[in-house]
């Protein structure tokens, strides 16, 4: 391999880049701009669920609980219903999400010291929202049962509120959130992104490279050169690479300057774990690259190796760890994964090498296999 | 015959022909790139399948225990944490082992028993569990905590009840609520119903934008554009029919998806009128392929193009409801997803696949789509006639 070739051929590529001023304008701006949509854009706090009440008791104890729903930030009350019916037609037509009906004389058979079942009716739609709309209501129902017990323990037990109170939770919980005490959700959904956004780019930005000389025919240049095949593959990705490595730096600067999430990692470790990662991304692309003939397979190949596993099996938006066992395998067959570990590890957790190395390892091997598979792959002979 | 011969010779007949023409170019030269077809075909069906698999709740969050007490009430407690949300990974002795599992994403919980538990629990002394969670990824994180809160605090209950001698029948003389739950539409709320749905939406917003941009923007980048400005085709032909075999495409991925992944394989109640969701489909796709012929118009060749694809379709996706819920987003973004078409798919697509809803519940919405729809779509058009003059 001479390096002179390979330089000239990298600066051929930087200057078409260069002359390209809507693609190389693109490839700054296209992460920039997803980094700030996403970053003040995704909320997973489920918060402001859409309900309505259908009150068949009317009375003091009913509005008393009904508040407690509609005063809660996690609830957005949408009004008062006046039969199940309207229920339902609210809820298909996703005007509310769930509807809790307290039944007749609620507070007659409670003041009689008698349980009564209250109902809750929750659209299913959105399983998640589900769930956590579910333990919402249960917080506020068991809050309530706790008020309701202990003035019913003093009453009987004859003892004051406070030691009614304390008899009725007996074990008190110190919760503690680790590397985000706040939890602030910007501060994973910033390193997130730049896991995202640093699989998604690169592999456009050089299966289209490449492709374009394929469908063009400018290829043929290469194919009667000299160039040999490893000249050719490190010149035409070096400036990929490094105009990834410049975005990897932007897009750090902005989770740290513009999102406010806090880096107590290594940056040296974390900027080379980085490069392994653009360049085994890029490697993505260059595998897509060789087996599409025009650029819109290029493009479409590119969507179906990245988007899809970055947004489900990277851990930007489901946990790996909550995966069944197909899933979780599939998570590790894409080099998302390790990364979201790496960044996740660098900026909240401080961890550095001596944790980290199984992911960086596994990054180099992804990166060496990407390019070994693609350089025998690409042939200066065309087949018949 | 004559009315025959009047027809093949009327201008509007010739129009229709060579549409038809076109539009089977359009299909063909589709069908003939092997990669293309087989990327569409897998999105359609596997990675459907693939995202259907995929489980958005806590599912098996490892949990280690730091139990300094070693009692029936610590071992009760600890064995509260099962699955489906937690599981437990085994027991440490000091808490610097506890850090270096949180550290190393090997545990999500680390639960911590003081000594004494069950000594103060029988002496009505309050007592202090503590709990650490990963916080890493503060949707597990929060979920993580939640759970464990509502798993400690159930048991401090039944603690509490036996303690008064209250168990099952003395239950009844006890003024309570009993809390339950009727969950709509997909009573066991398996993930899959959702995920795979949500799936199809954002393959069918993805193809939707990128087909005809492609397909605009290659006789751009390979000069046949030339040929056909010369030809006897008007730019509302060259540009309709591309956009009625991209939708036929997708329409007919759809179909296959709807028919084998999402009934066949995932069992899921198809409840609403079918053609009405292929009518919606349709609308959806010619408003997003108005985007995509807006594109090709500002973009030379096929890489500007895609990378502006990227550029608008991932803030279309990922803001519109698909994957997070629209309520929480921000007051900005929230009013801003009104203008996402998208919005107004989801909201039909989850109406007429799982509720059964028909029109007049849904009409509002389809109001939305349709005019967005169309205002995006002359937008496009517009633009790309405009280039040809």
């Amino acid at each position: 391999m001479k390096i002179n070739r390979v330089k000239t051929l990298a600066v051929k590529e930087w200057r078409e880049i260069l002359r390209d001023r809507l693609f190389l304008s693109l490839a700054f701006v296209v992460p920039i701009s997803m980094m700030l949509v996403f970053g003040y854009g995704i909320k997973m706090d489920v918060e402001n669920i859409p309900f309505a009440i259908l009150d068949q008791d009317r009375s003091a104890m009913s509005r008393d609980y009904l508040h407690q729903f509609i005063d809660s930030r996690y609830f957005d009350y949408k009004g008062d219903v006046a039969n199940e019916d309207e229920i339902g037609h609210l809820i298909a037509g996703s005007k509310i999400r769930f509807a809790i009906i307290v039944p007749p004389k609620f507070q007659e058979t409670l003041l009689s010291g008698r349980p009564i079942a209250v109902q809750s009716l929750i659209d299913g739609t959105f399983p998640f929202r589900t769930s956590t709309s579910k333990g919402y209501v249960a917080a506020i129902n068991n809050a309530f049962n706790a008020q309701l017990l202990t003035a019913y323990i003093s009453q009987k037990m004859g003892v004051t509120a406070e030691q009614s109170a304390a008899f009725m939770s007996p074990i008190k919980i110190q919760l503690r959130y680790l590397y985000n005490q706040e939890v602030k959700s910007i501060w994973s959904i910033a390193p997130a992104m730049m896991m995202f956004i640093l699989l998604v780019t690169p592999p456009f930005l050089t299966a289209l490279g490449v492709v374009r000389e394929k469908e063009s025919g400018s290829i043929y240049n290469i194919y009667s050169s000299t160039v040999t095949r490893g000249e050719f593959l490190t010149g035409k990705l070096f400036p990929y690479v490094a105009i990834s490595c410049i975005n990897v730096v932007f897009l750090w600067l902005m989770a740290i300057f513009a999102f406010g999430a806090p880096f107590k990692g290594d940056p040296v470790f974390f900027f080379i774990a980085s490069v392994i990662y653009v360049t085994c991304t890029t490697g993505i692309g260059l595998l897509v690259s060789l087996f599409a003939k025009t650029q819109v397979s290029a493009m479409m190949l590119t969507v179906v190796v990245t988007i899809v596993p970055a947004v489900l099996y990277s851990g930007l938006l489901v946990p790996i760890a909550s995966m069944d066992a197909a899933s979780q395998f599939e998570a590790h067959l894409f080099p998302a994964m390790y990364y979201t570990d790496i960044a996740l590890g660098s900026f909240l957790k401080g961890i550095g090498m001596e944790e980290l190395w199984t992911r960086v390892a596994a990054l180099l091997l992804y990166t060496i296999i990407l390019w070994l598979v693609s350089y025998n792959l690409f042939h200066k002979r065309v087949k018949a | 015959m004559r009315l025959l011969a009047r027809i093949t010779e009327g201008k509007s007949y010739h129009w229709w022909v060579r549409m038809v023409a076109m539009t089977a170019k359009e299909l063909l030269q589709l069908g003939r790139d092997t990669v293309l077809v087989c990327a569409v075909l897998y999105l359609f069906t596997l990675d459907i399948m693939m995202a259907g698999g995929v489980k958005m709740d806590l599912n098996q969050g490892a949990v280690v225990v730091h139990d300094s007490d070693h009692s029936m009430a610590s071992r009760e407690l600890i064995y509260r944490f099962q699955p489906p949300y937690f599981k437990l990974s085994g027991e440490i002795l000091n808490e610097k082992e506890g850090i270096r599992l949180l550290d190393q994403g090997e545990a999500l919980v680390v639960l911590d028993i003081p000594p004494k538990f069950q000594h103060d629990i029988l002496q009505g002394k309050p007592t202090a569990v503590q709990v650490q969670v990963e916080a890493s990824n503060t949707v597990l994180g929060t979920l993580a905590a939640s759970y464990s809160a509502q798993i400690i605090g159930q048991y401090g209950f039944d603690v509490a009840l036996q303690r008064m001698g209250l168990t099952g029948e003395g239950l009844e003389t006890v003024p309570m609520l009993d809390d339950r739950h009727r969950v709509w539409y997909n009573p066991n709320q398996e993930d899959a119903w959702f995920m795979s749905i949500s799936e199809l939406l954002t393959v069918i917003t993805i193809l939707a934008m990128m087909l005809p941009a492609a397909a605009a923007v290659r006789e751009k980048e390979r000069g046949t554009i030339e040929q056909l400005l010369v030809s006897p085709l008007t730019p509302m032909q060259i540009m309709l029919s591309k956009v009625i075999s991209m939708t036929l495409v997708i329409l007919i991925g759809t179909a296959v998806s709807v028919g084998f992944v999402l009934y066949g394989f995932f069992e899921i109640p198809i409840k609403g009128s079918l053609p009405l969701f292929f009518l919606v489909t349709a609308l959806y796709t010619f408003a997003m392929s108005g985007l995509g012929l807006f594109i090709s118009t500002i973009s030379r060749n096929l890489a500007q193009a895609a990378m502006l694809v990227i550029m608008i379709m991932m803030p279309i996706i990922l803001l519109s409801g698909a994957w997070t819920p629209p309520e929480a987003m921000p007051d900005g973004i929230r009013q801003a997803m009104y203008l996402s078409p998208l919005y107004y798919y989801i909201e039909m697509a989850y109406g007429i696949l799982l509720k059964g809803a028909g029109l007049a519940v849904l009409w509002d919405s389809l109001l939305g789509l349709t005019l967005l729809g169309s205002v995006m779509f002359m937008f496009g058009v517009g633009r790309f006639k405009r280039q040809f003059e």
